[in-house]
């Protein structure tokens, strides 16, 4: 590089001029030609980072710099259709995990779970169960339903427990001694398999999902919305500030139509008993009563269980777990002589006045039918038939009409197909034919297969709730009501729907038919559902005796275990209002057995509905 | 004396003192928004280099020049006092402490070098080729001090003493054959240098060398550096998000940012817009130092400025395109503008020299 003109004259020193470039002067002008190189790169750079990929790393900012954290919301309350509050709110401490705070996760777990004085294994597998789904920041619930001590020891030991926290959170309160439990359900924590489904994504681990029974039926009412709590987060996590934050939605408080007061009473007459009661109004189908036995406690199975618990109450042999009420299955026995009568005035098949002789057996080709009576009835018609329930005389009018129209008019009553109660996991019995058996055992009808259908036994299987659905449109003349347990959300008025009832085509005269006869089994001296008669109120129904070797195909041949009591009648007869049906499982003798608990249920009915609209008062039952 | 120097420098270089200026107020700006009492104790420091480079200004380049030796001794002495037992901190041992205030003697060997490297190559103010003994021993001045910094351990600042070296040489100029030898032995030699090199490193050292090769390939660590810098720089965009807006640094993503990424805090609060600026700025000291240099009709005087100016420019630049991704993360600061006191003082120390040669060289 030429020296500039002035630099000639400045110069008043002579550089050497050696090596690379020349002299030091034009080395000089190398360096400050990389500058301007450097400078060109510095600029074009910056251009494409800073104006052509703005955005692209403006997103990246604020991913950086916000955390959502969703705040459970308050599951809402469940009362009964008196306001009386069925399940409820309370406090519960817990201990939770910042999974992507804590630093050395196999010592603090190990240091919690001796703070906590369980064993260690558990505290890891419990974390195990989200740690992958979720992001780091969530907080996860490790441990809830904290003592005080251990309240006491953990934080103690929050020093050196990064990431470990102990906070308030809601648990469920359900009424005491078990009381509707399968009817209320329970909730528990979410899986990471319900994490997939997009349902829950969006919730804070810890918050509580309906598991079953109304809980989880109207799990999407009760849950509520979660809110967000936007907080600024520096590169450690820590708060910076809270940005604006979307309280939760507090859940839909329900009211159910069940009445606690009959509830009670069917759970405290049906005792150790194994059975179900199912009380409902004929005219709207409200549930006012579902007692299933035996139970569980609610509030156990909403907290984490050990799987060892969790397995002897789904392996015990009297299934607590199960809601006899809606998934019981069991054979009608002779409550199903309704269905039967029905089908043979309908089809013109029995006259309510012919005479017919009972000698105690029946014949079907080589096999001989027997009545529950040894010696039998003697000379009957329909009336004393249905009110002393005479097996013969079914057997009889079985035979002469075939399964088919019997199968036909239990299904207009509902029998064979779920019942559509607002529960899930409902279940629905059998209604055998001809078609039926070919279909599921690929083996024709045999006629000695007819008379045990006629009197509810063989493949015949009912819930207790179908029964109760029956017996009502029997009550209201053949209009079948559709049972459900939702009256509305609390403070919406009664939330009474209209009455939705499906008409049964079946004549008037013969329902009047039946409920005579039926109204005397009660009221009779010597009527089989005698001991169900209370003075005060007029009840009709039909007891059932229903055995059960030949369908629960294991004890077949070994020893007879008790029949299957079974009571399912209405009230008041001229008015009906109430539906009362019991099951009890191996209980014996239906009258005897399941008709006390029918009555108290009426009773109580009696007391709190009706007696103070200027009814006799009667004394109260022991 | 002390006003005609300030009479010469308002009425003859009004730019420099405006530009400077601006520069010093940019960079208490920039801290103020990272953290306020780091912007408060840096405008300390600011404060007390611009009365060192008063001082400088007072005292004739030559004298520094004459005294090299014992300058650089003394720095050295220091730089020998942290290696035995200095004040710690983050792991380092960098520091003298002196009251309430450390000073970092590894900063103050840049200025330390630079006289003694401008004595050392220039005897008598006379330009004589550079002989083998005074390359030797500009080359050991110039490592072992670099080895004790690095041994702090300092990469950033050793790398900028091996700067300082490489530019004089550079200046002083080196036969071609020489050039030609050393390149293709530095060639072959290659590989056993880089495992001497890479063995003595630390591995954190090593880490931010990897992390360079490819950010990405572990976001939370090695590349966490580059990419929130990147990000902090990225989303600027044409205007910048303002000094409360840029939450890259508010909310501290942005690691070093009051130090080495002091330029990514100043791009995300004022954008492309802003950078142009500031840019300029720098442009216009180094074009100072150039222009000192060229003008400077003494071979110490130019010497002296061109070290400077090469010093200021290589720092810089590399700085930036550290903070820009194009470099690995070398920690190397922004001269002028990283917060440290130490480096605060050597920086206005070195305006203070070229403004000295300007004023005191034979023109």
């Amino acid at each position: 590089m030429a020296p500039r003109p002035e630099n000639n004259m400045a110069s008043e020193f002579r550089f050497h001029k050696n090596g690379i470039l020349g002299s030091p002067r034009a080395r000089l002008n190398g360096l400050i030609f990389v500058f301007w190189l450097g400078m060109a790169v510095v600029i074009v750079r910056l251009y494409v980072v800073q104006v052509i990929k703005h955005h692209h790393y403006l997103a990246l900012a604020r991913d950086n710099v916000v955390k959502v954290v969703p705040i459970p919301p308050l599951r809402g309350e469940i009362t009964d259709r008196n306001g009386v509050v069925l399940v409820r709110n309370g406090p519960d401490f817990a201990v939770f995990e910042i999974p992507g705070e804590v630093r050395h996760p196999r010592r603090e777990l190990a240091w919690l779970a001796y703070d906590l004085g369980i064993p260690a294994n558990q505290l890891r597998h419990s974390l195990s169960r989200l740690g992958f789904v979720l992001p780091p920041h969530m907080p996860v619930p490790l441990e809830t339903g904290l003592s005080m001590a251990q309240v006491g020891r953990v934080n103690m030991d929050l020093y050196r427990l990064p990431g470990f926290y102990i906070q308030v959170m809601p648990k469920r309160i359900y009424p005491p001694d078990n009381i509707g439990a399968h009817l209320l359900g329970y909730v528990g924590s979410f899986t990471s398999s319900d994490l997939k489904g997009s349902f829950y994504r969006h919730l804070p681990p810890g918050t509580g999902i309906g598991k079953s029974g109304i809980e989880k039926e109207y799990d999407a009412l009760l849950q509520g919305a979660p809110g967000l709590r936007r907080q600024l987060v520096d590169s450690h996590g820590r708060i910076v500030r809270n940005l604006r934050n979307e309280p939760p939605k507090e859940g839909r408080s329900l009211r159910l139509t069940i009445d606690m007061r009959l509830q009670m009473t069917a759970e405290r007459f049906l005792g150790d008993r194994r059975g179900a009661v199912v009380a409902l109004d004929p005219r709207n189908g409200e549930i006012l009563a579902l007692a299933s036995h035996p139970s569980y406690s609610s509030e156990e199975l909403s907290q984490a269980m050990s799987s060892a618990r969790w397995k002897t109450l789904v392996q015990a042999t009297d299934h607590p777990l199960t809601d006899r009420a809606v998934q019981g299955l069991y054979p009608p026995g002779s409550v199903f002589k309704i269905v039967t009568t029905l089908a043979g005035l309908s089809e013109h098949k029995v006259d309510p006045d012919a005479s017919f002789h009972c000698a105690g057996t029946f014949r079907v080709g080589s096999v001989i039918f027997h009545d529950w009576k040894r010696g039998g009835h003697g000379t009957i018609h329909l009336h004393k038939a249905i009110e002393q329930s005479c097996d013969i005389f079914f057997y009889h009018l079985g035979m002469t009409l075939g399964p088919e129209p019997i199968a036909r008019v239990a299904r207009l009553f509902g029998l064979g197909s779920r019942t559509g109660i607002d529960l899930p996991a409902e279940l629905s019995g059998v209604v055998p034919d001809r078609e039926w058996k070919r279909k599921y055992l690929h083996t024709p009808w045999y006629p000695g297969e007819t008379p045990p259908m006629a009197i509810g036994q063989g493949y015949l299987t009912v819930t207790p709730l179908e029964m109760a659905r029956l017996m009502g449109a029997v009550a209201m003349n053949g209009q079948l009501s559709h049972p459900h347990l939702l009256l509305g959300e609390r403070g919406n008025g009664t939330g009474q729907r209209a009455p939705d009832l499906t008409p049964i085509p079946i004549p008037k005269k013969d329902f009047d038919i039946v409920r005579a006869d039926l109204r005397d089994v009660v009221a009779a001296p010597h009527g089989t559902g005698h001991p169900v008669n209370l003075p005060f109120f007029a009840i009709a129904g039909k007891t059932g005796t229903a055995q059960v070797v030949s369908n629960r195909g294991k004890n077949k041949g070994t020893k007879r275990p008790k029949a299957d009591s079974w009571f399912v009648g209405f009230g008041p007869f001229d008015d009906p209002r109430i539906v009362v049906a019991v099951l009890i499982e191996n209980g014996g003798d239906g009258g005897d057995v399941a008709g006390p608990v029918a009555r108290e249920v009426f009773r109580m009915f009696y007391i709190t509905r009706l007696a103070e609209k200027g009814n006799p008062t009667p004394a109260v039952a022991s | 004396m002390v006003a005609k120097i300030l009479a010469y420098v308002v009425r003859v270089h009004p730019a420099f003192l405006v530009v400077l200026s601006a520069l010093l107020l940019i960079d208490l700006l920039t801290l103020f928004s990272v953290s306020p009492y780091l912007a408060v104790k840096q405008g300390l420091w600011e404060v007390f280099g611009l009365l060192m480079g008063l001082g400088i200004l007072l005292v004739p380049y030559s004298f520094f020049l004459k005294n090299a030796r014992w300058i650089y001794g003394v720095v050295l002495a220091l730089l020998a006092i942290v290696f035995l037992g200095g004040h710690a901190s983050h792991g380092a041992r960098r520091w003298i402490g002196l009251g309430w205030f450390q000073i970092q003697p590894s900063e103050f060997m840049i200025l330390g070098l630079i006289l003694f490297l401008t004595w050392l190559f220039v005897p008598e103010k006379r330009d004589i080729p550079l002989r083998p003994a005074r390359f030797a021993a500009g080359l050991l001045a110039s490592v072992f001090p670099a080895l004790l910094i690095a041994r702090q351990p300092d990469l950033g600042t050793a790398f900028e003493l091996m700067i300082i070296f490489s530019v004089f040489v550079f200046l002083k100029g080196i036969p071609s054959r020489i050039v030609t030898i050393s390149v293709l032995a530095g060639l072959a030699f290659f590989p056993v240098l880089w495992e001497g090199v890479w063995t003595h490193l630390h591995e954190f050292q090593k880490d931010r060398i990897r992390a360079f090769i490819d950010p990405a390939s572990d976001p939370s660590g090695l590349g966490y550096h580059t990419i929130q810098s990147i990000v902090a720089v990225g989303s600027g965009g044409w205007f910048g998000q303002g000094l409360s807006g840029a939450t890259q640094v508010r909310y501290q993503f942005l690691p070093g940012a009051h130090t080495d990424f002091v330029f990514a805090v100043f791009t995300e609060e004022w954008g492309f817009a802003g950078a142009l600026v500031f840019l300029a700025l720098i442009s216009y000291l180094v074009w100072f130092g150039f222009r000192t240099a060229m003008d400077c009709r003494d071979p110490a005087g130019f010497y002296l400025s061109a070290g400077v100016t090469g010093f200021f420019l290589f720092c810089f630049l590399i700085n930036v395109l550290m903070v820009l991704g194009i470099l690995p993360v070398v920690g190397v600061p922004m001269p002028l503008m990283s917060y440290g006191g130490s480096a605060m003082i050597v920086s206005l120390g070195a305006m203070a020299l070229l403004m000295n040669v300007r004023f005191y060289a034979k023109r």
